[in-house]
């Protein structure tokens, strides 16, 4: 019998979530955000190589994790009328109105009939202020600016290195070194293989994403 | 169904912020009119659907639904292959052997049924429409990419509401080349080189794996297809009957056979000695 | 020939003009002068009260200039009532916004939706369209002063010294004359007074028959807008020597 999600779970979908990784911080004039990039289904990685960011505009960038199906209808929802916005009035949303927009949807969504269950970073430049952003937004709308943010098990990992290691005016190859412990220790120490790690950089010329090399393998401590 | 689910469920804090009719219309996904279905007339019709159709939690329920599957398909160099095994299973009980899981959803496209088979069976039949009213008002082919998302919409709409889907949508334009859809009933919609899906996913998964590169030939990929899905009918007891092959080709579809498993396996067997621990000795 | 077509606002006439419209502008005409000048650090609105009266309560009846927004304000000429009506919907659109992106709604946004309103009345069937022309002053991160205008056609436009209403045409040519880029907002204000001294029909200036409001920065950065007092009109009067025959004649 094809698996129904009431037949056999497999893997709990709370859990899937958690396992998914979410990662950001800002730099001195830059904002970097990582996402794993295993797609999973009960046991199955359907896709070890999915893409769980959108971009908004030119400066802002969302990544996202969740339920299955919300994640990417909620996405394309916000980025729709993000670039609505940028068309109507010939500008672009800044950051912080970026994620005041999101989580107002997200607070409105959690009062309807059936609300998204999405957990969100948000990384930006600011194109006004040249300051670099990042927002922490979760499935129950809340929304928090952060120098540094995770979602799930990668919270409980990568939250005590940055707490060391993260400085606000970190240049860009630092960022790269803190980001590299991080993902080392999620792969040393999280049971399931997350693929890897799409890594995509947020700076005053806009979003690229980086070859961010996660195949070499890292020895248990 | 908009309507009785307004009547039935309105939220306490509706009005709270502004209108966003304008957007909800943009995403609106859900067919018009006639095809809307009529929903049982309480607050949660998923939970009451649920309590009448799952056999697992309780065995004597009233309804019980077909499913039950191993489908996979993957794209490599000369386009893609799908295959299917003809299984369903209503419970314990094989409902029937011969059932046509490839569904042709015009000469080009091709879509996959695992999960509830009467919903596969109507929302492909439901695509097909769309993809050909598509034709007819662009005077082009749907891309599979748009195809997809047409359908990934629409069930969506209905998440929670008891749909049961895992399918595969298989094309060839010649905007994408051969291009490979994995979506179902929860919502997600994957782009991909390989897929398998249904009960028997993780047997086809193990054979596929191994041998696959994007440069089969054409008699490689079909043989490694048909192969991949003998040894899910062989281990998931809610697969078997024929294997169902297809090849997907920029010019259409072309099918390869539906073929009893019974005979393929001895074949595999005796030929190749594979399955070696299927033995008469003690 | 117009009889026919006039009674309509959203039907064309055979020279393709809207009728309505037209006498909206014109009613507009008849009404106080506001003019508004922008400088490199601030905006300066002034108006003429049409309604002077000794009976009237002055602190109550701010009739011309208004706030729309913690980052804008507006000069009105045309009819009060009207203005009441597009000054609270953008009251309550700069709200909606500040709400929606918790920061405050982009200077021309705002005009643009209040034009968008006025746009309306001049093509959906049997209204009048609002007879109220208005001087916006803002500012924003983006585009920083800005000064705008807009008329019951729904037109708007950037400007850099403007004037609506009676003898605008007047006040418009002595704008472009003594108008100088780069001043600042002292001088802008001194150039509003002199400008409007010399529109109005009484010779003599007090601070009951105009208003004044300006929009500008703070020493620590923080952007204001400021009605005017009556004892600031006052003050400013007599430094440009224009409150002189009032005081005689008072005095």
């Amino acid at each position: 019998m094809w698996e129904c999600p009431n037949y056999t779970s497999q893997l709990h979908p709370q859990l899937r979530t958690k396992m998914e990784v979410l990662l950001g911080f800002t730099g001195k004039d830059y904002t970097i955000v990582a996402a794993s990039k295993a797609a999973m289904r009960g046991a199955t990685i359907l896709k070890a190589a999915d893409d769980k960011t959108k971009q908004l505009n030119k400066h802002t960038l969302m990544a996202f994790s969740g339920e299955a199906g919300d994640t990417v209808q909620f996405a394309e929802y916000i980025q729709a009328n993000i670039q609505l916005y940028s068309m109507r009035n010939d500008t672009d949303l800044g950051p912080s109105a970026v994620a005041s927009f999101v989580r107002g949807e997200l607070a409105r969504s959690l009062r309807s009939r059936k609300p998204y269950t999405v957990n969100l970073l948000l990384g930006g430049m600011d194109p006004i202020t040249n300051e670099p952003h990042l927002y922490w937004l979760d499935y129950l709308a809340s929304l928090a600016p952060l120098p540094y943010a995770a979602h799930g098990y990668a919270q409980y990992y990568c939250l005590s290195i940055l707490d060391k290691h993260h400085h606000p005016d970190i240049d860009f190859e630092q960022g790269l070194k803190i980001l590299k412990m991080c993902t080392d220790e999620l792969k040393r120490r999280l049971p399931i293989d997350f693929k890897g790690m799409l890594v995509k950089v947020i700076d005053k010329d806009g979003i690229r994403e980086i070859d961010y090399d996660m195949s070499k393998e890292v020895l248990p401590a | 169904m908009d309507a009785l689910v307004a009547t039935y469920s309105r939220p306490a804090f509706e009005d709270e912020g502004y209108s966003s009719d304008e957007h909800q219309e943009l995403i609106q996904a859900k067919p018009s009119l006639s095809l809307n279905f009529a929903l049982p007339p309480m607050r949660n019709p998923s939970a009451f659907l649920r309590a009448l159709t799952d056999d697992h939690a309780n065995p004597s329920c009233p309804i019980k639904l077909a499913h039950g599957t191993t489908t996979l398909a993957f794209r490599f160099q000369g386009g893609i292959i799908v295959a299917t095994d003809s299984r369903a299973s209503a419970g314990d009980w094989i409902a029937s052997q011969t059932v046509k899981k490839v569904i042709e959803i015009n000469n080009c496209l091709l879509g996959t049924m695992a999960g509830g088979a009467a919903d596969c069976q109507y929302w492909l039949g439901y695509l097909g429409m769309q993809c050909r009213l598509h034709e007819l008002r662009h005077k082009r082919r749907i891309s599979v990419a748009a195809a997809s998302k047409i359908l990934s919409n629409l069930v969506y709409s209905y998440k929670g509401m008891g749909l049961s889907m895992g399918t595969m949508c298989a094309g060839v334009t010649p905007q994408e080349g051969p291009a490979l859809y994995y979506i179902d009933s929860e919502g997600t919609r994957l782009a991909g080189n390989l897929f398998c899906v249904g009960s028997g996913q993780t047997f086809a998964y193990g054979v596929l794996d191994a041998e696959y590169h994007y440069n089969l030939s054409e008699e490689e990929a079909l043989e490694l297809g048909s192969r991949s899905i003998l040894a899910a009918t062989h281990r998931d007891a809610f697969s078997g009957g024929f294997i169902n092959l297809y090849h997907v080709k920029e010019d259409g579809w072309v099918k390869h056979g539906f073929r009893d498993t019974n005979p393929i396996f001895w074949k595999t067997k005796l030929e190749k000695g594979e399955f070696s621990n299927v033995t008469a000795n003690l | 020939m117009s009889r026919r077509y006039d009674s309509r606002t959203t039907i064309f006439s055979p020279e393709g003009r809207l009728y309505q419209v037209e006498y909206a502008l014109e009613a507009i005409s008849h009404a106080g002068t506001a003019i508004g000048i922008l400088s490199t650090d601030g905006i300066v609105l002034a108006a003429e009260r049409k309604v002077t009266s000794k009976l009237l309560e002055q602190d109550t009846s701010a009739e011309k200039l208004y706030i729309l927004n913690d980052n804008m304000i507006c000069a009105v000429a045309g009819m009060t009532a009207d203005a009441n009506i597009l000054i609270n919907y953008a009251r309550q659109a700069a709200q909606r916004y500040l709400l929606t992106y918790n920061e405050d709604i982009p200077c021309e946004q705002l005009v643009r939706r209040l034009c968008d309103l006025k746009q309306g009345y001049t093509q959906h069937g049997g209204l009048r369209p609002f007879g109220v022309s208005f001087i916006y002053a803002g500012y924003d991160p983006q585009r920083q002063f800005q000064l705008y205008q807009s008329n019951p056609s729904g037109n708007y436009g950037g400007w850099k010294a403007t004037s609506v209403g009676a003898n605008n045409a007047s006040a418009q040519s002595l704008l472009k004359q003594d108008y100088k880029e780069e001043c600042d907002l002292k001088e802008a204000c001194g150039l509003a007074v002199k400008v409007l001294s010399k529109t109005m029909d009484s010779t003599k200036l007090t601070s009951e028959k105009i208003e004044f409001a300006t929009v500008g920065k703070t020493k620590d950065g923080k952007v204001y807008h400021h009605l005017w007092g009556a004892d600031e009109i006052t003050t400013l009067l007599q430094e440009h020597g224009l409150a002189k025959a009032e005081e005689e004649d008072t005095g």
